[in-house]
């Protein structure tokens, strides 16, 4: 039973980070990615990589993992700057297809549909952290960074800006905001750090495959940025310990067969996004006149 | 060889696609509503259509089936969930994830209800025969076709010659003018949603019976009509057409290069290379930003 929760706890924290950066382009950049699943598989197989092949320590994987989805990224950023709203959705909706495909055809680097087996646990300063009750001070302590790092640039004059940008691309770019450097930049930042989520998934399950980086998984975490509140700073994380502790909370159903949860879950935040959409668009934190 | 079956096989998918994404595009166009469930509308003309012909019922009741489910589904998504958020705000994004969320739904449902793994109709029509020496082509391949034709050239007919077709291109560049002439806009959105989604059936109900369906079907297809519609110019019903076909084309004669769980990538490129260079698409006049 407390390992039960203690699992529930790393992996609360893990899809928080996500969400966490989630919120960091749509809230304050409006760009509604579909990707963000690419960054979060990226970041685990970059790191299940080191961990086998380099080094196992978490710091070692962590860069490792944060350069590539940095990388990777400005693949997103490209569209980002030419194109808003409707046509980015479609840009990284395609993004997220591509990825799935090089994800399970890549057999050397992600083992293909099969995954990458036996990951090292995370290494912190020689200790090696694989019990989920210790891993949860890992966990905890990535996601008060990556929220402290997300909260200061958004109180920053870069977080401003980005305001600025979302609120009026033209009238940001009149005052002299170099608006493509400053997207581009936030697009980084957003994938470099859901890559962390990914590189302490990778260590954590010590197992990862394809099917955790899916399209499903992108949604899951837009619906938890939009059921907790879009824009808002406890929104994301609301939204990611309400979507993460719902497959707990179907399963107590018994007359339900256990291979219905996922799909039941799915159906719940579904309609759940659409009822907050009808009657309280900024969401469960937001204020009630929405974004 | 290759290549000549291969085109044909384009052309029948590029046909298909055509009339979805159309569909996507007439009421995107029109009424400015990203209707990303769509998608949904597809699968559930589909499942409709698998599930009344397959228990034996026949043809007629199974397209009849499949077309009311798809026209009802969306008319009830735009009097249930557009028109409310519409009322306070419009947003894109509202409007987006509101439609998503019902997506999401139906493809669950849908799944639970029919199993989510692959399903396919089994018909007469679905044999192919030898038309020259190499060259396999199934009836359901010219049906797709002519049915393309027809269906879009009964839109153009019906968009350029009668008084609703007017308003609904009306409505496209000013909903308070339209007003203004003592029409509902919203009767005339609602008209969008009734053709837009209608026109998904025959390419749902041919899908089912060549290349076979599965739940998740939906987000191909929005994929599908998102990259046809931008390709083509948003608000171009011709150029929408144009980019489904060219779509399916290059998927199809992709095969000639590489393996077939790459033709998405290639939709994708397309789509990547026209938001990059071309954002106004094929034949569209406005500007994306």
């Amino acid at each position: 039973m407390e390992a039960y929760i203690y699992n529930l706890v790393n992996l609360i924290a893990i899809y928080a980070i996500l969400a966490v950066t989630l919120n960091f382009i749509m809230g304050y950049a409006g760009i509604y990615s579909l990707a963000h699943a690419v960054f979060f598989g990226l970041g685990a197989y970059v790191a299940a990589w080191v961990a086998l092949h380099v080094h196992p320590s978490i710091f070692v994987t962590l860069a490792a993992a944060m350069a590539s989805a940095a990388a990777l990224s400005l693949l997103l950023a490209l569209p980002a700057l030419r194109v808003r709203g409707e046509y980015f959705v479609a840009a990284s909706l395609g993004l997220q297809v591509l990825a799935v495909t090089v994800f399970s055809e890549w057999k050397s680097f992600t083992g293909g549909i099969g995954g990458v087996l036996a990951i090292p646990p995370a290494d912190v300063f020689g200790v090696e952290v694989f019990k989920p009750q210790h891993f949860a001070i890992v966990s905890l302590i990535a996601l008060i960074v990556v929220i402290g790092l997300i909260n200061a640039l958004v109180h920053s004059s870069f977080g401003r800006n980005l305001r600025a940008i979302r609120d009026s691309e033209s009238a940001a770019a009149s005052f002299g905001k170099n608006v493509p450097m400053i997207k581009t930049l936030s697009v980084v930042i957003s994938a470099a750090l859901a890559a962390v989520a990914g590189a302490l998934y990778a260590s954590y399950m010590s197992f990862i495959n394809v099917e955790s980086f899916t399209l499903d998984t992108s949604v899951l975490v837009m619906a938890m940025v939009i059921i907790g509140g879009t824009g808002t700073v406890a929104g994301p994380i609301v939204g990611a310990a309400l979507l993460m502790l719902l497959p707990s909370a179907i399963s107590w159903i018994d007359f339900l067969p256990q291979t219905e949860v996922g799909a039941l879950q799915q159906i719940i935040y579904g309609l759940g996004m659409t009822l907050l959409m009808i009657f309280r668009p900024g969401g469960i934190v937001g204020r009630r006149a929405g974004v | 060889m290759l290549a000549i079956q291969l085109a044909i096989t384009g052309l029948q998918t590029g046909a298909l696609y055509a009339l979805t994404a159309v569909g996507f595009s007439l009421i995107f166009g029109s009424t400015r509503i990203f209707h990303f469930a769509h998608g949904a509308t597809f699968v559930i003309a589909a499942y409709l259509f698998y599930w009344v012909y397959g228990t034996g019922w026949g043809l007629v009741p199974g397209v009849l089936a499949a077309t009311l489910g798809a026209v009802f589904f969306g008319l009830v998504l735009d009097r249930l969930v557009y028109v409310p958020i519409q009322r306070h705000e419009g947003s894109f994004f509202t409007v987006f994830v509101a439609s998503f969320g019902v997506g999401i739904a139906v493809q669950n449902v849908i799944g639970m209800i029919f199993g989510r793994g692959f399903t396919s109709v089994s018909t007469p029509l679905s044999r192919s025969a030898e038309i020259i020496p190499g060259v396999y082509v199934s009836p359901l391949a010219w049906i797709a076709m002519l049915c393309t034709a027809l269906l879009l050239g009964g839109l153009h007919f019906f968009l350029r010659r009668t008084h609703t077709g007017a308003a609904l291109r009306a409505l496209a560049d000013d909903p308070e003018l339209v007003r203004t002439f003592g029409l509902n806009p919203r009767r005339i959105a609602a008209t969008a949603f009734v053709v837009g989604s209608a026109l998904v059936v025959p390419a749902a109900i041919i899908t089912s019976a060549t290349t076979g369906l599965n739940p998740t079907i939906g987000h191909h297809v929005m994929l599908i009509s998102l990259a046809a519609t931008i390709v083509g110019g948003i608000g171009s019903i011709p150029g929408t057409m144009l980019a489904g076909l060219l779509l399916g084309l290059a998927e199809s004669l992709a095969l000639l290069v590489v393996d077939s769980q790459w033709t998405e990538a290639v939709t994708f490129a397309i789509l990547f290379a026209f938001i990059v260079i071309r954002p106004s698409g094929l034949l569209g006049r406005v500007v994306a930003h």
